[in-house]
């Protein structure tokens, strides 16, 4: 291959531990390195990309030691596109809070800017890992960074938001454990491709014991109801361009290590209807919760949460279309959510309390932000002729073509609830009287810079999806083609089907 | 590239164009959309060829573009309100401000009807649908006004609307294999012999937009609050995308009669709609009656119109359903002018209480006649276009529907549609001068222009109703209608009698002018110019400033006769189900209670209860 | 002195499998205890950490043959592959114990904190973020 994967991890982690070397040198390289770390992430994701969507697999094992005693990266087609769109949406996020104000003193920027590196490194490696307890490990990088990130400023909430977290993560990294645990003593071996070999030896009561353990620790990061008591509040204390990483990146993950697990390591019919029943139940309870919000990254935040429950309602009907309908709303998510907490935190940067109040009428100070927190509003409902609209759409054919009329319709009411409170926000934005001594905030270029790309994505996938659809179709093909996989990673012929 | 793709970029380009111009030349976004949509209406009618398709794919769906006999009806209300409308807002708007945001979501509402006009697939109606529905409603919160009530009304009902559609839409797709409209009819999709759920829901979708009983709840408030130069597309042309598709679903679902069943549900279906149609038609009037702002007033009237149309429109037979088009379309002059005219009052005067002025007719003359001429028609009175629809509505309903009920209810609501239309006339521009309206002027006459057209328009449609009957009866040959025997002025009804128009015309305006000079003449010598102070009343000579123009409770009468039905509302209902999801939210939102451990709690009782349940829901 | 220790081991052996099974088990339920049922954060922290603990020695008694011998080959044992206990269960507990020593350090500053804006240590009493 041309470009080894093990770049993804190898260069941040040397940046990561020269940050607080290099940084006597210079007081602003903290600040720097990680840009330039993340833009060489996004050149190696878009080499590895090309390249995985011709041969459809790249492995590469590490420390000589061949599969399956040794660990091996694995890109496939869906990962290699989940990797670029988590690397260019951290270049991203990183260029969006470069001047990031409230970073006071010299160690705190060090650390602001190590953690967020290390959380957005943690989240690629979680998803190019091809052995189990490689995921755990990764899945605690990113979990303690996250939790450190989200307790970054030293006011009162920020403790009680990342303790929170703290809590429930170390709950979810408890029983990932213990999975693994049980799991290494049925099938003996920690590598993903041979545990879907050897899973059909596992009785089925311990199978199905280990799938419970796992869908709870993972569902705790990918934020399924009733786990996700945290993400609230972690959303909306983190620093903005952190909340963004949350949302964009960090649940990502999640619900990746979730969909690998129960896609690729198990065979359980009955694990897809789950995933529908609790998809579904997620999606109701938290738009139904967002309504009442006054918080407006409290907000997004449970809209955030919904979403994700789609994707996984949409991953858990199960068919080609359905999954590549579910990829391609996780690539809108990321997308326009980021541009949503991006807008977001700006829009609320000056207001003490954060509420949405305190951006009545503000669209006359900020027009460019107003119109882009607009657009990704319009864009997150699902209104033509943004993107979301096109994710919306597959899904619901994809839930058509299995006669689930039910679904479609309670997602469609769902989707009402999510036009109320988005537009409400908006036209309080442009029309309800404000307070007109209210400091806002005007960002720098960076910052600018940033959420256009964004907004310009919206409209370009939004005009012409088939853009991105072939790439994605393939990806959804190879995700459920569990033989291929089984046997490009142990070069040997697998007899599942 | 073909004339669809270069419409739709000339509009998208219009609006953004719009929206950054007007900071850097200010005014300047009124007349880019004139111009824009100008140059759409004469691109589009002088290149768009009926008939001619052109397929794409986006998406990986496949699309067609084309515009039908029967879309070629509306084509001509949308483009045609739309550029008056353009013209008229130069003025109305000047001095208000967001003119860019303004402009750019009313080029993109354009945008939007002209896109449901010529598209031939679901996915492209649906996409066109839903741009008209969110432009729309950033312009109905133009003014402002986004409390439950106005924006987010109409915004839930035209989600609900469309989301009902995208159902059908994809349930389409799976069911009938295909995406465009003509295909998915030949393949059965509405015959309603099975999956009965598509066809209601897409009519759903549609009867939200055009107001029809028991979704109309947002249209008094949505075309009241709006600015008034908005509202004459949006009464005007926008309510008319519903007929649209309601008239497509009704049209396919007749053409299938083969089998008993299908016959029963449609004749269910046609019986529904006629009722639902005539009771919006019947309330809406008799709200209108008590209203005392004139926009409020238009407002129920568009919706009781509206009734009117899907009444024909229910009817199945081809002189029921001309007539709805009939009326669709001049229901769109009618009521563009009319809400064009209240704006302009609007504008000239401040306000549009009726309680509080009278007497324009001396300043705006030439509004008033734009009204006269209007509210002639809209009261269905003979020689202009409104008697035409209102008379083929009648003779459809009498001879070829057993529905005597609905007859009885449609005569009572015209009646009434005659007493409110009297009201809106006197009550602005007859009677006494108010003094504070002293100072008004007539409107500006780019404001003029746009209503005098609508205004002669209604007239000719009246004398010669043939220049509309064309195309429309060409779009009933496409829907698959035979035609009724129409010529330039006459009808042939049922039973062969001609029903001449010009002859009627003619008559009636010989009558009105022979009475008009024989009174003028005789009673020339004994009458004297009085002003309209002149006047005693039981022996007291009023004062000047009394204004004794009446005004207040304009129908209390009739109120008081009809209270019962005043008491039920629709409004309630729908207010009691929105408060009803609001505590369920509440109820939801307080399960995150912020207590860690509570949170961790759920997680173990989460883990416990699948671990019981291990054997049901994971069974391999 | 090793085969005194087997001779010890062989005899009781299922004895002690059970006990190191049943300890584990035992902390892991205790530990999820403290989580669930103490109010004070600093317990929480330490039912985490005991949870944690029984984790690790429920996967270190899985690895355990019977009469197997430390996965090291040093003089006098190169042949005894085959009775080597399991290192990777090893290998995989000594970094979890690391994993776990890190989220508790980082779960003590925050209580620290937690109790300076607070002054309560309590967790009932610490949701300002709620609903």
């Amino acid at each position: 291959m041309v470009i080894s994967p093990i770049h993804y991890i190898f260069v941040p982690l040397v940046a990561a531990f020269a940050i607080p070397l290099l940084s006597k040198l210079n007081k602003e390289l903290p600040r720097i390195i990680p840009g330039i770390v993340l833009f060489y992430n996004i050149i190696i994701s878009f080499v590895l990309m090309q390249e995985v969507n011709e041969v459809g697999y790249i492995s590469e094992v590490i420390a000589g030691w061949r599969a399956p005693i040794g660990i091996n990266l694995i890109i496939t087609p869906f990962s290699g596109f989940l990797v670029s769109l988590i690397s260019v949406l951290g270049f991203l996020i990183w260029l969006y809070g470069f001047r990031f104000k409230k970073v006071i003193d010299d160690g705190e920027l060090r650390s602001y800017n190590i953690l967020q590196m290390m959380m957005i490194t943690g989240a690629i490696g979680i998803i190019i890992t091809g052995d189990i307890f490689n995921l755990f490990v990764f899945l605690e990088i990113v979990a303690i960074t996250a939790v450190s990130l989200t307790s970054f400023y030293r006011g009162r909430d920020g403790a009680e938001a990342g303790f929170k977290y703290l809590l429930i993560g170390g709950f979810a990294s408890a029983m990932i454990l213990l999975a693994i645990l049980i799991l290494y003593t049925q099938v003996g071996t920690l590598n993903m491709a041979e545990i879907a070999e050897r899973m059909h030896t596992v009785p089925t009561g311990i199978k199905s014991t280990i799938l419970i353990l796992f869908i709870v620790g993972f569902g705790i990061e990918a934020e399924l109801f009733p786990l996700n008591g945290w993400a609230p509040d972690a959303y909306s204390q983190a620093p903005g361009p952190t909340s963004t990483a949350f949302a964009g990146i960090v649940v990502k993950a999640g619900v990746y290590g979730l969909i690998r697990i129960i896609f690729t390591l198990f065979d359980i019919e009955g694990a897809y209807d789950f995933l529908i029943i609790a998809g579904l139940i997620t999606m109701i309870i938290a738009e139904a919760a967002a309504l009442k919000q006054t918080n407006l990254k409290r907000m997004l935040a449970y809209s955030s949460i919904g979403q994700m429950g789609l994707a996984l309602i949409a991953f858990g009907i199960g068919t080609k279309e359905a999954v590549f309908a579910a990829m391609f709303l996780l690539l809108n998510h990321a997308i326009i959510k980021s541009l949503l907490f991006m807008t977001g935190s700006i829009l609320m940067y000056n207001s003490k309390e954060k509420t949405i109040s305190s951006l009545h009428g503000i669209a006359k100070r900020l027009p460019f932000i107003s119109i882009l927190f607009a657009i990704g509003a319009f864009a997150i409902v699902g209104l033509p002729p943004f993107s979301g609209f096109w994710s919306k759409l597959y899904i619901l054919s994809a839930a058509a073509d299995k006669e689930m009329i039910f679904l479609i319709v309670t997602i469609l009411a769902v989707s009402v609830i999510e036009i109320i409170y988005y537009f409400r926000v908006v036209s309080k934005l442009y029309f309800a009287e404000g307070t007109t001594n209210v400091e806002v905030y005007k960002p720098k270029i960076n910052a600018k810079i940033s959420m256009l790309i964004l907004g310009i994505a919206i409209f370009v996938i939004g005009f012409y999806p088939d853009l991105v659809t072939g790439y994605l179709h393939n990806a959804a093909d190879i995700l459920l083609d569990k033989a291929s996989y089984i046997q490009y990673v142990l070069n040997t012929d697998s007899t599942i089907q | 590239m073909n004339i669809f793709f270069l419409l739709i970029i000339i509009l998208f380009s219009g609006a953004l164009l719009s929206f950054v111009s007007n900071r850097i030349v200010p005014k300047i976004s009124g007349i880019i959309s004139f111009l824009i949509i100008s140059l759409v209406s004469i691109l589009f009618f002088s290149q768009v060829n009926i008939g001619e398709t052109f397929q794409f794919i986006l998406g990986e769906i496949p699309m067609q573009y084309g515009v039908t006999p029967y879309t070629y009806i509306f084509a001509i209300i949308v483009l045609g309100l739309g550029t008056l409308a353009a013209m008229y807002s130069i003025e109305y708007m000047k001095d208000k401000d967001r003119l860019g945001y303004f402009y750019s979501n009313f080029l993109l509402t354009i945008l939007g009807m002209l896109g449901i006009v010529f598209s031939q697939d679901f996915i492209s109606l649906f996409i066109f649908w839903e741009i008209m529905t969110w432009s729309s409603y950033l312009l109905v919160i133009y003014n402002g006004y986004n409390s439950r009530n106005v924006g987010m009304k109409y915004m839930i009902f035209s989600a609900i609307g469309a989301y009902a559609m995208l159902t059908a839409i994809v349930s389409i797709k799976a069911n009938y294999g295909t995406y465009t409209i003509a295909e998915a009819i030949q393949n059965g999709a509405f015959n309603f012999s099975e999956h009965m759920y598509i066809p209601i829901m897409l009519l759903v979708g549609f009867a939200v937009k055009a107001a029809l009983m028991p979704l109309h709840v947002w249209a008094p408030n949505a075309y009241s609050k709006s600015p008034m130069s908005f509202t004459s597309i949006f009464s005007g042309a926008m309510s008319k995308m519903g007929i649209l598709g309601i008239g497509l679903v009704l049209a396919s679902a007749y053409s299938y009669s083969n089998n008993d069943d299908t016959t029963n549900y449609i004749t269910a279906l046609r019986y529904t709609l006629g009722w639902l149609g005539g009771i919006t038609a019947v309330m809406a009037t008799i709200y209108a009656l008590i209203q005392t702002d004139a926009k409020k007033l238009l407002a129920y009237s568009s919706v009781a119109q509206l009734g009117y149309i899907i009444v024909g429109l229910s009817t199945g037979t081809e002189l029921g359903v001309m007539a709805a088009l009939f009326l669709a379309v001049v229901h769109g002059i009618f009521k563009g002018a009319l809400f064009m005219v209240v704006g302009a009052i609007e504008k000239q005067v401040g306000t549009t209480d009726m309680t509080k002025i009278s007497g324009l007719i001396r300043k705006m003359p030439f509004t008033f006649f734009v009204a006269l001429v209007s509210i002639i028609a809209l009261a269905g009175v003979p020689p202009l276009g409104g008697f035409v629809g209102k008379w083929m509505l009648y003779e459809a309903l009498i001879t070829e529907s057993n529905n005597y009920f609905l007859i009885i209810v449609i005569f009572f609501s015209s009646t009434a549609a005659f007493l409110y239309s009297y009201r809106f006339l006197f009550g602005l521009f007859l009677g006494q001068e108010e003094k504070e309206t002293e100072h008004v002027t007539e409107a500006p006459i780019t404001m003029i222009i746009p209503m005098m057209i609508l205004a002669i328009l209604l007239i000719v449609t009246g004398a010669f109703p043939g220049i509309l009957f064309e195309p429309i009866s060409h779009g009933m040959h496409n829907l698959g209608f035979s035609d009724v025997n129409w010529s330039m002025s006459v009808l042939v009804n049922v039973w062969g009698e001609e029903s001449n128009m010009t002859y009627i015309n003619l008559s009636i305006g010989i009558v009105f002018v022979v009475i008009f000079a024989f009174l003028t003449i005789k009673g020339y010598k004994g009458t004297k110019n009085v002003g309209t102070k002149d006047i005693s009343t039981g022996g007291e000579i009023p004062t000047e400033n009394e204004n004794l123009t009446f005004q207040l409770d304009f129908f209390k009468p009739f109120e008081r006769a009809a209270a019962p039905l005043y008491k039920r509302s629709m409004d309630k209902i729908w207010n009691d189900l929105g408060n009803a999801i609001d505590s369920l939210s509440d109820f939801m939102r307080k399960i995150y209670s912020g207590n860690g451990q509570t949170y961790a709690l759920f997680v173990v009782i989460f883990l416990v209860i699948l671990l019981l349940f291990k054997d049901t829901l994971f069974a391999n | 002195m090793q085969e005194q220790f087997n001779e010890i081991f062989i005899k009781y052996h299922e004895i002690i499998t059970i006990g190191v099974y049943g300890t584990a088990i035992a902390l892991m339920l205790i530990g999820l205890y403290a989580i669930l049922m103490k109010k004070n954060l600093v317990k929480i922290v330490i039912g985490l950490t005991i949870l944690d603990a029984g984790i690790h020695l429920l996967f270190v008694g899985i690895g355990y043959i019977q009469n197997g011998t430390a996965p090291i080959f040093s003089p006098g044992y190169e042949n005894s592959a085959d009775r080597m206990v399991d290192p990777v269960p090893q290998a995989l507990v000594l970094t979890a114990i690391i994993i776990g020593f890190a989220v508790t350090a980082v779960a003590l500053s925050l209580v620290i904190r937690l109790y300076k804006h607070h002054n309560t240590a309590k967790i009932d009493q610490i949701k300002h973020l709620k609903w």
